[in-house]
């Protein structure tokens, strides 16, 4: 085998003949060398390649409830089930990310380094590290590198508290674009949840009037309603719930493996070609 | 810039008002930004109280126009009566119609009263001929955006035919001064059930 | 020797590869507005954010009081708008560090932000930028500017999705292009006049409520800054939220 790299995938010339780069157009020519590839530009991050689905977040009166699914998608192939994209920075934020999984990664380095250097060793007079400056900080990152012309792939939402105890729910994502509103959701979130999650907070005042328990019930119908229509989710999630106890301190609830539960495909039977059944 | 719709410029705008409509027009005629006329009436009559706006491509207006008149002109010998402008609010879609996949170049409008009721009719349409009835307002043209604008916020319902002039003329003024395809003069058709008042405004020449 | 054989989808073979290169802008709508007034100015800007179809929230403030007594606005492209601001920020709080906490005057803050802008020249900010304060004798003033730094004071100015839609119904209200007195056959204008702080108001609210009829991009709530000598005001009115 030959083990030029430009040379790989290709018909072999003994038995097809030359190989036409004008009629395939594919790519580099035979002709090339290292050396004459550092001709062109250098490349950044063009497209994703791993990519997490929907992240879906909500504020309520309490606290804040945030869900992602554990899919890693190559395309439309179902190439990872086990990746975890909710983050937990600091002692009461988490971050939850969609797009790329690799630049996520890089994104996870980063705020661990975030951790590391504010968290621990500037840690004074109980002025820790908070989601707003999280959020500040990441919308920094995002912006910097899309300047760059080398986005971080991501869509990014990121929910705790502020210093007042008011919870804190927030949107960066590969431009540098950022807002806050009481319901957030990425990519087919923001079609198929923001209206279920938007009819429980019709305003952004709105969320006060909602406790844990209603808001995790439409979190749980917005996460089975993406398992029906969006292709690229799955049915096993995650869940995080941060909330204020009676005492005023700061619970952070992690929920792993959750399932999406009471499933019904009784409309199936009725589409010819849908299910199992011929016709 | 090779869009067909604002190679010449031009705007027009209708209104209804209490027993009565206006309708309006710019009287530039441009190549891009070369003003080439100042004298391109973008209004025109069928039968007494029935008005037809075409903006949009200068050669599909005259086209149109022409196309109209003929039409109009047999639907009267037809008929022995005038066309109502409901009726030629449905020519006109489907005159346009007919060309879908190679449309006209036109955003017309139609105003007018009714011939035995003097009811007060207008509407618009795009290049293929969908039908917008409105009961307010129509603009079409290059200056579109800024008459949605004017108009959104001077027009009232029920105005008598003066105020009617007055709303509808500074609408076309003002939206027309920040267009650069639009203005060079305007003209003004008030009707009412017995009597159409054409009213030549006095414009900023630039 | 060609010996490979053609494809029929060889028509669809192009000499160059697709480009397919990542946009670093995107349009987030919404719309703003600065008057300025005898001894007033006022920036308003409605505060849904969007992105394509989709609403992403409608309580997004775009109008900032930036210190000084000068409020300012950045409308298009979020990302360009917020860093805009937060770096004309910064550099006012260096300015007040360099000149013993001296205020800068409206008219400095103007030539200021006209260099942030063009400074990024070739790869602009994507915005229409609106400055309010008062001026040296206490008078209204705003500033607008494009893209790449060009500027204007002015009486007023719309800027971002519906500027279009407001800009000629502010001729007309506050300039009172072509509006004349009656009777002279159009040869007198009706003379300027200031407008009261109430009389803007209603036409600011007017002038949103018809673009937020017409434009998608417009609506949910309204917030405006007002400029005095006092310091700034904000005022909120609801908007249409479909």
């Amino acid at each position: 085998m030959n083990h030029d790299p430009f040379q790989w995938g290709r018909p072999s010339n003994e038995t097809y003949g030359a190989y036409n780069h004008q009629i395939a157009n594919a790519g580099v020519p035979d002709n090339t060398t290292h050396a004459s590839l550092d001709a062109f530009p250098k490349m950044h991050t063009q497209q994703p390649i791993i990519t997490g689905t929907s992240v879906i977040a909500s504020k309520f009166n309490n606290g804040i409830i945030m869900a992602a699914d554990n899919v890693g998608s190559y395309g439309s192939l179902l190439r990872f089930s086990n990746i975890e994209r909710l983050i937990k920075v600091g002692s009461e934020t988490v971050v939850g990310l969609s797009g790329d999984v690799s630049d996520m990664q890089q994104i996870e380095r980063i705020l661990d380094e975030l951790e590391t250097s504010e968290e621990v060793y500037d840690n004074d007079g109980g002025d820790y590290l908070r989601a707003a400056n999280v959020h500040e900080y990441l919308s920094r990152v995002m912006y910097n590198r899309r300047s760059k012309m080398n986005p971080l792939w991501n869509s990014i939402i990121v929910g705790g508290f502020y210093r007042d105890r008011t919870p804190f729910l927030k949107y960066v994502d590969l431009v540098g674009v950022t807002y806050s509103s009481s319901t957030i959701a990425t990519g087919f979130g923001s079609h198929l949840a923001i209206p279920l999650l938007r009819n429980l907070i019709p305003e952004d005042k709105d969320y006060v009037k909602v406790d844990e328990q209603q808001i995790t019930k439409v979190v749980e119908d917005s996460m089975r309603v993406l398992f029906y229509r969006d292709a690229r989710s799955g049915d096993k999630y995650s869940q995080v719930i941060i909330k204020l106890d009676e005492e005023g301190k700061v619970v952070f609830e992690f929920t792993k493996e959750v399932k999406v539960e009471n499933q019904s495909w009784r409309f199936a039977k009725d589409i010819r070609g849908y299910g199992s059944s011929q016709q | 810039m090779s869009d067909p719709f604002s190679i010449n410029g031009g705007s027009a705008v209708a209104m209804v008002g209490k027993d009565c409509i206006a309708i309006a027009s710019d009287l530039r005629l441009g190549n891009q930004s070369l003003g080439v006329s100042n004298n391109f009436e973008k209004i025109f009559g069928f039968g007494d109280k029935c008005f037809l706006g075409l903006t949009g491509l200068a050669t599909d207006v005259l086209t149109l126009k022409e196309t109209f008149r003929f039409k109009t002109n047999l639907y009267k010998l037809r008929e022995e009566r005038s066309i109502e402008p409901e009726t030629l609010a449905n020519l006109v879609s489907s005159t346009l119609y007919e060309r879908r996949f190679g449309p006209y170049f036109v955003s017309p409008i139609v105003a007018g009263l009714g011939h035995k009721d003097n009811k007060p009719f207008i509407c618009g349409f795009d290049s293929i001929g969908c039908i917008d009835f409105a009961k307010d307002f129509i603009v079409s043209g290059t200056a579109s955006d800024q008459l949605y604008g004017m108009c959104e916020s001077l027009y009232e319902p029920d105005l008598e035919p003066e105020q009617l002039f007055e709303t509808i003329s500074q609408a076309l003024l003002n939206a027309v001064d920040r267009d650069a395809l639009s203005g060079w003069g305007a003209v003004v058709y008030i009707v009412t059930k017995d009597k159409v008042v054409k009213r030549v405004l006095k414009t900023r020449q630039d | 020797m060609q010996t490979t054989v053609a494809s029929e989808y060889s028509n669809e073979i192009h000499s160059v590869p697709i480009e397919h290169r990542f946009n670093p802008y995107s349009d987030n709508g919404g719309t703003v507005l600065g008057i300025a007034g005898e001894d007033f100015a006022v920036l308003a800007g409605d505060t849904r954010q969007v992105e394509g179809y989709s609403i992403q929230s409608r309580y997004e403030p775009k109008i900032f009081d930036v210190g000084d007594n000068i409020v300012m606005t950045a409308n298009g492209f979020a990302a360009d708008g917020v860093a805009l601001i937060d770096k004309f920020r910064q550099q006012l709080k260096w300015y007040k560090f360099d000149n013993f906490g001296g205020k800068l005057e409206i008219k400095s803050a103007a030539r200021y932000i006209q260099h942030l802008l063009y400074g990024k020249r070739f790869f602009p900010y994507y915005v229409s930028t609106l400055i309010a304060g008062l001026d040296e004798e206490g008078k209204g003033a705003v500033y607008s500017y494009d893209p790449v730094g060009s500027y204007e004071r002015e009486q007023c100015r719309a800027g971002g999705a519906a500027a279009s839609l407001i800009m000629p119904f502010l001729d007309n209200q506050v300039n009172f292009k072509n509006q004349f007195i009656p009777g002279t056959d159009g040869k007198e204008k009706k003379p300027l006049k200031y407008l009261t702080l109430e009389e803007v108001i209603e036409l600011v609210r007017d002038a949103f409520s018809s673009a937020t009829e017409r434009h998608i991009y417009v609506g949910d709530g309204l917030e405006i800054k007002i400029v005095t000598k006092d310091g700034v005001r904000t005022e909120y009115y609801p908007l249409k939220r479909d």
